[in-house]
C-alpha cells in the first residue's frame, strides 16, 4: 500500500509533529505510517483524511501486490 | 487527555518500581533468613501481589498508546513469550537426559530471561517500525 501523506503534509506545510498532534498519535507513529512500515486502521485513516480535507482513497492507494 | 495518558504511563512505571522494591527484598530475605512456612509463603506472595498490580497498570498503559505503539508492544510480548517457551522446551528436553545447569537456569534466572526476551522483542519491533 502506498500513501501520499508526505505530499498532503507539504501542501499544508505541516511537520510530522503537527500531523501527529492533530490526529492524536506520536510523531514516530506518523513516520512509521508515512514510510509504509505500518498500515493504519480505518479509523486512523479516516482521521487523517478529515484533517487533510480529502478522502481516504486519495491518501492511501493499493499497489499491484496488495 | 494527553495529561491523563502520561499519568497512566507513569503509573505503570511507578508500580514496576514498587514491584522491584518488594521482589528483591523478598529474594534476599528468603535466601538469607530461615522463616516458618507461613511467613515464607507471605513473603513470597507480597511481590506477586505488587506484580499483579503492575501488570494491571501496564495493560491500562497499553490501552492509551496509539496503534503503532500497541503493535510494537504486541510483537514484543509475542517474541518474548516465544523465546521463553523455546528456552523452557530446550531445558525440559535436556533435563530428560539430566543435562542442565541449575546455576544458570534456575526459576529465578528464568524470570530474568523472560524480561530480557521481552526487551529483545521490543527492540526488534521498534527497529521494524522505525520508532
Amino acid at each position: 500500500m502506498k500513501n501520499t501523506i508526505k505530499v498532503e503534509r507539504a501542501k499544508k506545510n505541516w511537520t510530522q509533529e503537527d500531523l501527529a498532534g492533530k490526529i492524536g498519535i506520536s510523531r514516530q507513529s506518523v513516520n512509521a505510517i508515512e514510510t509504509g512500515k505500518f498500515i493504519p486502521s480505518t479509523v486512523l485513516a479516516l482521521k487523517m483524511a478529515k484533517v487533510f480535507g480529502t478522502n481516504v482513497e486519495s491518501i492511501f492507494q493499493l499497489e499491484k501486490q496488495d | 487527555m494527553e495529561q491523563s495518558k502520561k499519568h497512566t504511563q507513569w503509573n505503570s512505571i511507578i508500580f514496576a518500581l514498587v514491584h522491584g522494591a518488594t521482589y528483591l527484598p523478598a529474594v534476599w530475605l528468603l535466601k538469607h533468613y530461615v522463616f516458618g512456612q507461613f511467613v515464607s509463603v507471605i513473603i513470597a506472595i507480597v511481590p506477586i501481589i505488587t506484580f499483579s498490580i503492575f501488570i494491571f497498570k501496564l495493560i491500562k498503559a497499553f490501552s492509551v498508546l496509539d496503534e503503532v505503539k500497541q503493535r510494537v508492544q504486541l510483537e514484543a510480548v509475542v517474541i518474548g513469550f516465544s523465546l521463553t517457551a523455546m528456552l523452557m522446551m530446550i531445558l525440559f528436553l535436556l533435563s530428560l537426559r539430566n543435562i542442565s545447569n541449575a546455576g544458570w537456569f534456575g526459576y529465578g534466572d528464568l524470570v530474568c530471561y523472560c524480561w530480557i526476551f521481552y526487551f529483545v522483542g521490543w527492540f526488534i519491533s521498534k527497529k521494524k517500525y522505525g520508532i
